[in-house]
């Protein structure tokens, strides 16, 4: 058995070793190259900081950046990366949960890494990549490694204002990533095309197929998604067969009519995730691709991004609801009532998981981590913890399981899991904002933040800028000069939803 | 006309400064989520229907190149 994900870079870069890992639109690097690359800031980290601490990496949308997560990793320790382009405010944030002693940062992010809150060592990405390994050194700091140790802490919203750090192991990991190759069929003769940010959960497969299959990824430039010709002709000119992207990467093209134009034509495989697929923009990747294996998968980070998967078989109408499927293997999937019983056939309940996929929990967050992961309600002999997503399913009668949404006020918006709390915690914080209620307008895709106070729109848009990411500020602000509230006091949400339009 | 634009892209985002930005897409300054939405509004704004042969970084770099395509695109 594995005991890290270092096994299957050993192993990937010795039987690929000349075969390109990672490219992006100036570099490519081959296996070899890529393990090279890895040992070099290993050697670095080892010198510096003890196995088994984070390391926060700050990097670009290239191919180094996946070298710097596994030159952690090498190093006996686990990295929490961070994307570069994020507000000050929020990088803090992140600082602040994983109080990390080093950061690796690329030259085009030195600037911005030097002027965050952060008491530790800042080391520059590009004066470590020709580093001596250190052979010996390195061996050791991989035996300190037990499948159970973290091998990444990526952030997400959280409804209290402060983003969560969830934990992942090495084990889960590798389950995830065994069980959604199974499915996807993925091996050596696969491109990727990478969509997701480099820190963001959905970019797992995109940086471990390759290490595990001897795939390739190619990292697509963000400002092509702007472009959707452009896109098409990048998928074209890289040959790719394989994409695991957002819901909403795939709504792009589809919506700004790029198939009208040309055809990803060597494309065989499109895994979506993220959100609830609507199925006009599918269909049109369809009616284009007829041949293509398209997979619904669902799940949350804290499961490995992941749960259920739907191989879509049948041809999809405008107003198709696609179920979310069945478990990925080694992934267990239950029903809970309200008061964690058990749910009557065919009845919706809160969807919980199971599995070595579970997360550790979250950083530095033992409260939050406990009332989350919780022992499995149904079973008092063992220890056996479970997740409660806070999301809603029921299962057909043919065992397949249905998505109803959410319990709570978590949404989906641009591919990113937002805490609607967390959008009204910033808009507090603004001068001139007194009270206020964040909603969605799902159809539309719109956020909404109806306030009361003096502040401007322009004010709020500009401070969420400076404050948040750009998926989370607000598209259409209200100010209103009181917030409709029901008999009871709690907000009225419904007369809220009148302004919608 | 000019004005009505204006006026769209300070909604869509009053951080960008539009009057003197000339590589919005180039720079990455509107990211792939801003076009989406303001292909919709301008379509509806001035009655056109831009294509994606139109969304080309030298048509949306610039307040004054996007208003170039509006009216060439009102022309035809």
């Amino acid at each position: 058995m594995e005991t890290s994900v270092l096994c299957r870079l050993n192993r990937t870069a010795k039987t690929y070793a000349d075969k390109i890992a990672f490219k992006d639109s100036e570099n490519a690097l081959t296996f070899g190259e890529f393990n090279a690359l890895t040992k070099a800031v290993g050697t670095c980290l080892a010198h510096k900081v003890p196995a088994g601490v984070p390391v926060t990496v700050m990097s670009g949308r290239h191919v180094y950046t996946p070298a710097c997560y596994l030159g952690a990793v090498r190093a006996g320790c686990f990295y929490a990366p961070m994307d570069g382009d994020m507000p000050v405010t929020r990088l803090n944030q992140i600082l602040g949960v994983i109080k990390a002693q080093i950061m690796i940062a690329d030259r085009a992010h030195l600037e911005k890494a030097q002027s965050l809150d952060f008491d530790g060592e800042i080391i520059v990405m590009e004066d470590i990549l020709e580093t001596q390994p250190d052979e010996a050194l390195l061996a050791a700091r991989e035996a300190t490694l037990v499948n159970t140790a973290p091998l990444y802490v990526i952030f997400t919203s959280g409804s209290t204002g402060v983003p969560k750090g969830v934990i992942t192991s090495h084990l889960s990991l590798m389950t995830y990533i065994d069980a959604v190759s199974k499915v996807l069929d993925i091996n050596e003769n696969d491109i990727h095309g990478n969509q997701s940010p480099l820190d963001y959960i959905a970019a797992i497969r995109d940086i471990y197929f390759p290490l595990t299959f001897g795939s390739s990824t190619y990292i697509i430039p963000k400002n092509e998604f702007a472009v959707p010709t452009a896109l098409f002709e990048t998928l074209n000119r890289e040959k790719i067969t394989a994409l695991c992207w957002s819901v909403a990467g795939v709504e792009l093209p589809a919506k700004l009519g790029a198939f009208d134009v040309l055809k990803p034509e060597y494309l065989k495989k499109l895994c979506f995730s993220g959100s609830v697929m609507p199925c006009k923009y599918l269909k049109i990747w369809q009616e284009n691709l007829p041949d293509v294996l398209y997979v619904n998968q669902y799940g949350p980070t804290e499961a490995t991004a992941s749960c259920t998967y739907y191989v879509v078989k049948e041809k999809v109408d405008d107003d198709t609801v696609l179920p979310i499927g069945k478990p990925y293997d080694n992934y267990r999937v239950m029903l809970l009532t309200e008061d964690d019983k058990p749910v009557p056939d065919g009845e919706t309940g809160e969807i919980c998981v199971s599995g070595p996929i579970l997360a550790l929990g979250y950083y530095g967050n033992s409260d939050y981590t406990e009332k989350s992961f919780i022992q499995n309600p149904l079973n008092p002999n063992y220890r056996e913890l479970i997740y409660k997503t806070g999301d809603l399913g029921s299962f057909a009668p043919d065992g397949t399981l249905l998505f109803h949404g959410r319990k709570d006020r978590q949404i989906k918006h641009l591919g990113h899991r937002i805490e609607l709390g967390e959008i009204e915690e910033a808009a507090r914080k603004i001068e001139g904002v007194i009270d206020c209620c964040s909603l969605y307008n799902k159809p539309k895709e719109h956020l909404y933040l109806f306030y009361t106070g003096t502040a401007t729109s322009r004010d709020i848009v500009l401070a969420f800028r400076q404050n948040m990411p750009a998926f989370m500020v607000p598209r259409k602000l209200v100010n209103l000069d009181v917030l409709p509230t029901l008999p009871n006091g709690k907000l009225d949400m419904q007369t809220l939803k009148t302004y919608f339009k | 006309m000019k004005e009505e634009l204006m006026q769209i892209l300070e909604e869509l985002r009053p951080d960008v400064d539009f009057a003197n930005e000339t590589a919005l897409i180039t720079n990455g300054v509107l990211d792939s989520f801003d076009i989406v939405a303001l292909v919709g509004e301008l379509n509806d704004a001035f009655d056109i229907e831009i294509k994606p042969n139109n969304l080309v970084p030298e048509n949306f770099n610039s307040a004054d190149a996007m208003l170039a395509l509006i009216e060439k695109l009102q022309d035809e």
